[in-house]
């Protein structure tokens, strides 16, 4: 998946942890950890409001796109 | 004092449907005490105390058929055209035997299979991967056993009683054949279900 969440660092920069982030949110810590691990598939507008409302951040400042070696491929194809 | 109102009776009263309608257009419960799955689960699990006890019963018979002495012994095979004397030999009676055993318990595992899709049901989970096995081995018991019954009753026409019992024919195998058919659709349907629920796990 060539998106990446960075809960890590912004759970680090706000000194919170996934448990609380958990009870804010309403959001198990397993469902928090599938997240923060990269294996989610999907992520619902609800969800992510709710976590940038509780870390005070912006959804840009959560999710990362990191081209993967198949979306290198795609580009060289329209290059 | 205040005397009671005449009632007006040219006044429309609210129309009301009948008691009966509201009894039809209530909706039917999908789980729990008094819906359809919970009939279904009665009779699934009826079928399959009876289909056991059968099974274990011929497959009782079939033991003790190897070592029952067969002396002079004959049956009667009867068809429209009469009657006709067969010496009873110990390979007719296992062969006998055998296909029924087969034929109630390939049943049996059929109702095992569907009794586990039902818990999954109760569970509240039914598109559960393993009901996509479940549902394919279904298909396949399916087909092994109506195929057995559609062969046997072929050797039977051709071999033990020829004259008396018509052979089949390949129109006999159509209903069968949709059944599996049914089956095996159903069985996709619910692999992509599996999928959905899945992605649906996989979504935060």
């Amino acid at each position: 998946m060539a998106i990446r969440v960075q809960l890590d660092r912004v759970l680090v920069e706000r000194r919170m942890s996934l448990t609380e982030l958990a009870d804010r949110v309403g959001v198990t810590v397993a469902n928090l950890s599938i997240l923060k691990t990269g294996k989610a598939r999907a992520v619902r507008f609800s969800t992510l409001d709710a976590l940038c409302r509780e870390l005070e951040c912006q959804p840009g400042d959560l999710l990362v796109h990191e081209p993967g070696p198949g979306d290198l491929i795609e580009d060289d194809a329209d290059a | 004092m205040r005397l009671p109102t005449p009632r007006n009776p040219f006044k429309r009263r609210p129309a009301r449907a009948p008691r009966w309608i509201d009894a039809v257009a209530a909706p039917v419960r999908a789980l729990g005490p008094g819906s359809v799955s919970s009939v279904l689960k009665v009779a699934l699990d009826a079928a399959y105390v009876l289909l056991w006890l059968i099974t274990g019963l011929l497959l009782l018979l079939l033991i003790a058929a190897i070592f029952i002495p067969l002396d002079n012994v004959n049956i009667t095979v009867s068809g429209q055209s009469g009657g006709r004397q067969l010496p009873l030999t110990r390979l007719l009676l296992l062969f006998g035997l055998g296909a029924a055993t087969a034929y109630f318990g390939g049943f049996m595992l059929i109702l095992r299979s569907l009794r586990r899709i039902f818990r999954t049901l109760t569970m509240g989970d039914p598109f559960h991967p393993a009901n996509v096995r479940r549902l394919r081995q279904i298909g396949l018991t399916l087909a092994v056993v109506t195929g057995g019954v559609w062969l046997a009753q072929g050797f039977v026409a051709a071999r033990l009683a020829p004259g008396v019992m018509d052979p089949q024919g390949l129109g006999e195998l159509l209903t069968p054949i949709f059944s599996v058919l049914i089956v095996f659709v159903l069985a996709e349907v619910f692999r992509e279900g599996a999928r959905l629920r899945r992605e649906s796990e996989l979504t935060i």
